[in-house]
């Protein structure tokens, strides 16, 4: 309901309506932007860039949709862009898809970050979106605009793949 | 949640803790240079709170209802009514969780409305009642708390725009008044001190009482727990019902 009273009055323009928005909704998106791109720098251009578009196009949401899943679809795929801009051979779709470089060092990790950010960025991005925002499955296939039973089956490969790095000796995830 | 995705969850958290702090401030100077370099922003004055002075008759007239056997009676229908407790699935932080309410009769059996009592305790007063942290919050965090109170004889009409005028006092910035049918059908009153992570924030809102009254319901947290206390007083007051 709040989200409705914010994007009302941020259509209208209400600066101060925006800077509330701001303030609960920062935190969030300067935690998912860290841990998406691993780079200080490159999440705050991302969560900058995020918070000016949602300004100047909150026009385009539909108000009959959750808010949340826009949001952060527009944060996701500015997080994307930064991180393909970085490495300007991969695609965005390359960064969703493709096997970190990382795997090779995996196996020696014993930090839970590390580890996390050692995943596959396929897995590694529903990861951050489940965990930091609370997202559902459903709302991180919105976002990434993946088929649901994709997300399903990264969720679960991530944190199976963390599991066994974490606690080697449990084959299964009994919770 | 599993202990296993509870510590996934936290390290995360503590993992970018830092950044939330160091960046936050920053991001919103770019923004703000970008979006609104140029326009005049209103300063905002700290100003010493004034306690609201509002009428109390509903204690006057209602004190007595729990002597009466008509009252005792009252307050078994609406236990009969209602079920003692129940589970909601409410939204926090774009997660939903599964929370167990419980019912809570107002003073007087006036009104009911169920409490996350994991969380809140509900504190029954002379005029008011109150609901809070079950624990104090630490000193550093502003006032927590929604109090719902009756006015019998003051139609909300009235009554909110003489709440508006005082708490521009404290709220310069006062939002003009507006009408809800969420959590409660009725006005609402929004404010704010200043935009900061512990800046006060006031909802108010002033609905009739069925007859020639109001009930006015105050929340007051910070901003930074908008999505959190903010949230959760809202999914308890849509339960609330005035008892005819």
């Amino acid at each position: 309901m709040q989200q409705e009273k914010w994007v009302r009055k941020i259509r209208a323009g209400d600066q101060a309506a925006f800077r509330e928005f701001y303030e609960a909704y920062a935190g969030a998106a300067i935690r998912t932007a860290c841990a998406i791109t691993n780079n200080r720098e490159m999440a705050k251009d991302a969560v900058q860039e995020t918070f000016i578009r949602v300004y100047r196009q909150i026009d385009s949401f539909n108000q009959e949709l959750p808010f949340d899943p826009w949001f952060y679809r527009i944060l996701t795929n500015e997080c994307l862009r930064l991180l393909k801009r970085e490495s300007p051979l991969s695609t965005i779709e390359s960064v969703l898809n493709d096997p970190s470089l990382a795997e090779e060092s995996f196996d020696q990790l014993t930090d839970l970050y590390d580890s996390i950010q050692a995943l596959d960025d396929h897995n590694r991005i529903p990861l951050i979106l489940k965990y930091i925002k609370g997202f559902s499955e459903k709302e991180i296939a919105d976002i990434l605009e993946l088929n649901l039973n994709t997300v399903k089956s990264r969720l679960f490969k991530g944190r199976m793949r963390l599991r066994e790095q974490l606690e080697p000796t449990r084959k299964e995830d009994k919770s | 949640m599993s202990k296993f995705d509870e510590r996934i969850k936290r390290e995360l958290e503590e993992k970018t803790d830092a950044d939330v702090h160091e960046l936050k401030e920053d991001i919103w100077n770019e923004i703000n240079k970008e979006l609104f370099e140029g326009r005049r922003t209103k300063m905002k004055h700290k100003k010493r709170w004034v306690p609201a002075v509002f009428i109390a008759a509903a204690a006057l007239v209602l004190a007595f209802t729990l002597q009466t056997d008509p009252g005792l009676a009252l307050i078994k229908s609406i236990k009969d009514m209602f079920a003692p407790e129940k589970e909601i699935i409410q939204s926090i932080e774009g997660q939903d969780e599964p929370t167990e309410v419980h019912l809570n009769e107002g003073r007087n059996s006036e009104y009911i409305i169920y409490v996350d009592e994991s969380r809140y305790k509900m504190i029954k007063g002379e005029d008011a009642d109150v609901i809070t942290t079950i624990e104090p919050l630490p000193e550093k965090y502003p006032e927590v708390s929604m109090e719902i109170r009756q006015y019998p004889s003051n139609k909300p009409e009235a009554l909110v725009k003489e709440i508006e005028e005082e708490l521009k006092i404290d709220f310069p910035d006062l939002r003009d008044v507006e009408t809800v049918s969420e959590p409660v059908e009725g006005f609402w009153l929004h404010g704010l001190t200043e935009v900061t992570w512990d800046g006060k924030v006031i909802d108010v809102y002033v609905i009739s009482n069925g007859k020639d009254g109001s009930f006015v319901i105050t929340k007051k947290y910070f901003l930074e727990a908008a999505e959190g206390h903010g949230a959760r007083f809202s999914h308890m007051l849509k339960s609330f019902e005035i008892i005819e």
